[in-house]
């Protein structure tokens, strides 16, 4: 089954292909032949605020669908679990995400994309079989994921009528009871035909949750949104641009979630993006864009008409700059990850790979499953993911939920400790020291949930400021006998192959690019891509700023999109790789643009 | 005293002008293309004509721009509750470029694992008048399709030189005199959300009543299309299309498994052409009752002799079998058979000779407004070339006259008749039926050719005859109920040149008596099954629907027109057509969609 993992806009994500056995790991540098430097033991700061899962409860501002919900899924699990052995199920979830998603956006001063829609989904989790063996079993030989649920999308009414909600639901249930069915009979007769198979069970156990958030609203001046919309793309479109767009998504999300354990959660919140975004064809075909994106929880937190200008003066000046920015050739060596670009660098590179039941598809690379307990990164360097900060030095973070798709509470995780790996993100599906979630089981509407990062933050014990790690690039530069470093500013997205079959290898998208030459130079380029291997990667490691820059942004992977974050000192690494990225064959328009005033 | 004859003429007329329902109040004109963008973009046009080369390369020899505004309202309810509520508006500008000559140019040809690249882009425009943006998307569109229109061009010249495709004698373009017509042509307004949503909570409330339905929905859509067309040979002309329907589905599953469909779909201009609120109460009623039926029904086994198609039946023979044969733009070059098939062409080379019964005559006509006082929404005043609309007479007494056409010929000299509807591969637009009138000589009563189905099936030794009074469409009941393995499974084992299923299918004994079957599966209908039309209806069915742009197929394994919406999208089409008696079609049972059984029982059932 084909993957792609997509955070922001383009594409980030494991991609499969036929199933190989899997190779044997490269070994690790050991600590005492890593290069190391002398780093003052000053932590990266990192001011957070949180907010517990089960913090603004209100339990007087339940919906009576939840209560719907939870009476038709015990009258369907009462029959359903005493059906005969390999037709029973032992598990059923329902969930109902309801969303009101408002779209605007304006080019060049004109309003282009007015719209505002709602929808209700139905998404139901049944399970036939056991925990330790059940339909979601992954079969050995399913390239095409035939025996994964069909995605669709589970419809549901609006308002609270009990009948058509029920009717609903036991319509899906009864599509997903005979479907999970079927899939369980494959699992059986594959494991019949296997040597070997994982012996960790498919579903954990987890206690029961009652919580209910008061529903909550989008409010929002739609003219006056409209307006800055069109003033802010008339701005945007100056300079090279031949495309310059402002636009606007305001949600608002109720989620319904109920099980067969008793479990009963409503949640309700907001949250809201800005984009501007311009682009230009350059002169060699290749398509240059450049984006910027603010979120917040609410449309008021957006920022001011001063903040706006000048992400337009930022992305309009780098645009015009990488118009006439030079192609670059392969590189091998020293450079800077700056914050943000460092922040999605590890949400690539490291954090997907950390995703609980990537470490048991027998399809997949386990790039980090035999690591626990070892050294993968320098002993300064800590991550964890928690999805209860709400804001990480003022800056809100858009991976901030409080309980995840499978009724289980958001928790704090970490993942690498000093240096060495202490855990994984997990969902409800268990693995070999691991046999329970810690609320990182996601997904959007339609998809089955797997584990997933939420707010994934890189720690440094030891760091230098800003400005110093510039000068020790310098030195490595000269110590490497180098023309020059590379410094990435911006990382627009990549994509990391998790399976065996291919390289275990990421490749990411950097839209600022400088090399920085030992004189101090800079010089932007263009037309290229970062790649390499994810565990030569960490330990090339060499230096953490003080600062630290969040990215915030939206991450598609085989449960669907949810919106994520990363935040990351800039890093210095020793060795990181360059190659020449696909650039199509075009060329820039033949005529030049045309005149907007007649003669 | 002349005022007076005047006045004395008007008074009879009072009282029924009276009764006759108020006029729509008509809409407004658009907004977002207004003089001044199609000025401006008319100007970007002539500047990409007259200076757009890239040294080496022919320059374009033909541009033609295509503006397109819909504004469509979607509603849709289930059991008297909303299920999604939707407006969509946009604009865009589709531009077409021609590099070559009109003897030999770029288009209707097929490049070799890049289907996409066919001298045409599209680009939206702003949904608010801006002409110096307009002109901004023409520049950047205009030179993308001409880069394509490049390459194109030279893939087909070396596809023919190599032998790889058949070319042919006929030119690439056929000329046309160009239209102007600039005045907006003004619709009625669109039926609100509230509107639409107050109609499908009523109608699907009223399935609330039939516990032993498995599904059903309710939908309702109310759009309108603006379009402009601006060619470099002088064409400016502007059109609208308006459309509303209503549309009620429900599934019911039969004692052995097998789910079973039948739905109700109406579509006119407007809502007021569409049956009334208790009318349509009424059919929502009678639809519970028909898939109640079908799931009593016994299963289909073979058939092979004469088959009645009536109403609703006969229009869907004539779609499934028929309409697509009409076309006739010339196959688009590099297209395998296969794919070519769903092009129709069965026709292409017998003009002049006769092709379906000599009792049956055939005729297009985009311009007829409605049929036996019924709204007919396949018409039009412009095609997507920009040529007039004309009215065509395709078969007469069972000779074939013309084909349907577009500016793409089929042989030397041949010229559109106003026919440009549906893009095809290769990015020509192809010629095809728009409001269909199937006519038929000599006319029985629709319970004649009851009698006589029953006799010739008599005659040749069976018990009964076979009576289809509606095909399944799949974009209403595609719904998701099979797994990601069955659809696999169905996309391997389907024949894709079979007709869809028959919904609503009877065995008719002698005496009259009716018993209603379900899985009924027609074989292929070879165009030469046509000429065996033995008897028609006095009986005249007029049925307008939206062609989907997807094969049945493909809607079967998509659930539906977007995730189970409403239809709106598709080409607008009618049908009218009397019952038509075929001598011998070959028929089988299928048990396609068989599930298991419910093991929970319904909620309140």
């Amino acid at each position: 089954m084909r993957t792609i993992l997509l955070i922001g806009l383009v594409a980030c994500g494991p991609v499969a292909g036929e199933r190989t056995p899997a190779k044997p790991l490269p070994p690790l540098p050991s600590r005492a032949t890593a290069l190391h430097l002398d780093l003052e033991p000053v932590p990266a700061k990192i001011v957070t605020t949180s907010s517990t899962p089960t913090e603004d409860a209100a339990s007087d501002k339940k919906s009576p669908v939840l209560d719907t919900l939870a009476a038709e899924n015990t009258r369907e699990i009462e029959v359903l679990k005493a059906q005969p052995e390999g037709a029973r199920a032992y598990y059923l979830a329902h969930q109902v995400i309801e969303t009101r998603v408002v779209s605007l956006e304006a080019e060049g001063g004109a309003l282009t994309v007015d719209t505002d829609d709602t929808q209700r989904n139905l998404d139901t989790d049944v399970r036939i079989g056991s925990p330790a063996l059940d339909n979601t079993h992954p079969i050995s030989d399913d390239t095409n994921g035939l025996n994964s649920p069909y995605q669709r999308r589970g419809m549901i009414p609006f308002d609270d009528d009990k009948e058509s909600l029920a009717h609903a639901v036991w319509l899906d249930t009864d599509r997903r009871y005979h479907e999970a069915v079927n899939a369980l009979a494959y699992v059986r007769q594959d494991q019949a035909t296997l040597s070997k198979h994982s012996k960790e069970p498919d579903f954990s156990a987890e206690p029961a949750e009652g919580y209910v958030e008061a529903p909550t609203k989008l409010e929002f001046d739609k003219a006056l949104w409209i307006e800055r919309l069109k003033r802010c793309s008339a701005k945007a479109l100056r300079g090279s641009a031949t495309r310059g767009t402002c636009g606007v998504v305001f949600q608002l999300n109720t989620s319904y979630f109920v099980n067969s354990e008793g479990s009963k959660v409503q949640q309700s919140w907001t949250n809201a993006q800005l984009s501007v975004s311009v682009g230009v064809k350059a002169d060699d075909g290749m398509n240059l864009s450049r984006l910027e994106q603010r979120f917040g929880r609410t449309p008021a937190d957006l920022p001011a008409d001063a903040e706006v200008d000048k992400m337009i003066s930022l992305v309009t000046t780098d645009l015009d700059a990488l118009h006439d920015a030079p192609l670059a050739d392969p590189y091998v060596g020293p450079a800077i990850l700056e914050g943000r670009a460092a922040g999605v660098f590890f949400h690539e590179v490291f954090g997907h790979r950390v995703e609980g039941h990537r470490q048991k598809d027998v399809t997949g690379g386990q790039t980090f499953a035999s690591y626990v307990g070892k050294d993968i990164a320098p002993e300064w360097l800590s991550v964890y993911d928690d999805p209860q900060i709400v804001t990480l030095n003022g800056i809100q973070l858009n991976g901030f939920y409080r309980f995840d798709d499978e009724g289980v509470r958001a928790r704090h995780v970490p993942l690498i400790d000093h240096g060495k790996l202490v855990g994984f993100e997990m969902g409800r599906n268990p693995i070999n020291g691991f046999p329970h979630s810690n609320g990182h089981g996601r997904k959007s509407a339609g998809y089955p949930p797997v584990a997933r990062q939420g707010n994934l933050v890189v720690e440094a014990s030891k760091t230098v400021e800003r400005k110093q790690l510039e000068a020790m690039l310098i030195d490595q530069i000269k110590k490497q006998h180098r023309k020059f470093g590379m410094i990435f500013t911006d990382i627009s997205g990549g994509f990391t192959n998790t399976t065996a079959f291919a390289p275990q290898a990421f490749k990411v998208n950097p839209v600022m690019a400088y090399r920085l030459y030992p004189d101090g130079k800079k010089e932007l380029v263009r037309g290229i891509d970062i790649s390499g291997t994810p565990l030569v990667a960490l330990q090339s490691i060499l230096a953490a700023s003080r600062e630290i820059e969040s990215f915030n942004g939206v991450c598609g992977a085989e449960s669907g999109w949810v919106p994520v974050s990363a935040s990351a000192p800039s890093l210095l690494l020793e060795k990181l790789e360059v190659e020449k990225g696909f650039i199509p064959p075009d060329r820039a328009p033949i005529l030049g643009a045309p005149s907007v005033r007649k003669p | 005293m002349k005022k007076l004859a005047v006045l004395c003429a008007l008074l009879p007329a009072v009282p029924s002008l009276a009764k006759k329902p108020a006029p729509d109040p008509m809409g407004p004109a658009s907004v977002a293309v207004t003089p001044q963008i199609l000025d401006a973009i008319a100007e970007e046009m002539n500047r990409d004509m007259s200076q757009l080369e890239i040294p080496g390369a022919p320059k374009p020899y033909h541009i033609s721009y295509k503006i397109t505004e819909v504004d469509v309202n979607n509603v849709s309810a289930s059991l008297g509750e909303p299920l999604a509520r939707q407006n969509r508006h946009f604009v865009n500008l589709e531009v077409r470029v021609r590099v070559g000559s009109p003897d030999l140019d770029n288009s209707n040809f097929v490049v070799a694992e890049a289907t996409e690249i066919n001298g045409t882009a599209t680009q939206n425009l702003p949904l608010e008048a801006t002409p110096a943006l307009a002109k901004r998307v023409a520049w950047l569109t205009t030179d993308a399709a001409y880069k394509e229109a490049l390459i194109q061009l030279q893939a087909k010249l070396e596809a023919r030189r190599a032998g790889s495709v058949r070319g042919s004698d006929a030119p690439s373009l056929a000329p046309t005199k160009p239209v102007v017509g600039e005045d907006p042509v003004l619709v009625p307004a669109l039926e609100s959300l509230d509107e639409l949503e107050a109609r499908v909570k009523t109608l699907s409330a009223v399935f609330r009543d039939h516990p032993e339905l498995r599904d059903s929905r309710v939908a309702a859509t109310s759009y309108v299309e603006r379009r402009w067309y601006l060619t470099t040979e002088g064409t400016s002309v502007t059109d609208t299309r308006r459309a509303s329907g209503i549309v009620m589905g429900a599934e019911g599953q039969a004692d052995d498994g097998q789910l079973v469909h039948d739905y109700f779909l109406r579509y006119g201009h407007t809502a007021k052409d569409l049956p009334s609120d208790k009318d349509l109460e009424a059919e929502a009623k009678k639809l519970a009752e028909s898939v109640k039926d079908l799931a009593k029904a016994p299963l289909f086994d073979h058939y092979s002799g004469p088959v009645l198609f009536e109403g609703e039946g006969a229009v869907g023979m004539v779609r499934a079998t028929l309409a697509a044969n009409l076309g006739g733009t010339p196959l688009p070059e590099g297209l395998n058979p296969q794919e070519a098939k769903q092009y129709g062409g069965a026709l292409t080379e017998k003009v002049g000779l006769r092709v379906v019964a000599p009792l049956l005559s055939i005729v297009d006509d985009p311009t007829a407004k409605d049929a036996d006082g019924k709204a007919l929404i396949g018409g039009y005043r412009i095609d997507d070339e920009g040529v007039t609309a004309q009215k065509v007479e395709v078969v007469k007494d069972g000779m074939l006259k013309t084909l349907l056409t577009s500016r793409t010929p089929s042989a030397k000299g041949q010229v559109s008749n106003g026919h440009a509807r549906v893009p095809g591969d290769g990015g020509a637009f192809r010629g095809s039926a728009t409001n269909l009138f199937v006519m038929g000589r000599g006319g029985s009563s629709r319970r004649a050719l009851e009698g006589q189905v029953v006799a010739m099936a008599r005659a040749e030794g069976m018990k009964y005859g076979l009576v289809i009074r509606r095909f399944d469409d799949a974009a209403v009941t595609g719904a998701p109920e099979f797994t990601r393995r069955e659809l696999f499974q169905m996309i391997k084992s389907t024949d894709q040149e079979l007709p869809p299923p028959a919904t609503l299918a009877y065995r008719v004994y002698p005496g009259g008596k009716e018993e209603l079957v379900r899985g009924v599966q027609l074989a292929e209908v070879p165009m030469r099954s046509w000429k065996d039309v033995t008897a028609v209806s006095t009986e005249k069915t007029v049925y307008n629907f939206l062609a989907p742009f997807e094969s049945q197929l493909q809607l079967r394994l998509t659930g539906g027109t977007e995730e189970e919406f409403v239809p709106s999208g598709g080409i607008e089409a009618s049908i009218v057509t009397p019952d038509l008696l075929f001598k011998e079609l070959d028929v089988s049972g299928s048990r396609a969609g068989v599930r298991p059984l419910p093991v929970v029982e319904k909620p309140g059932k």
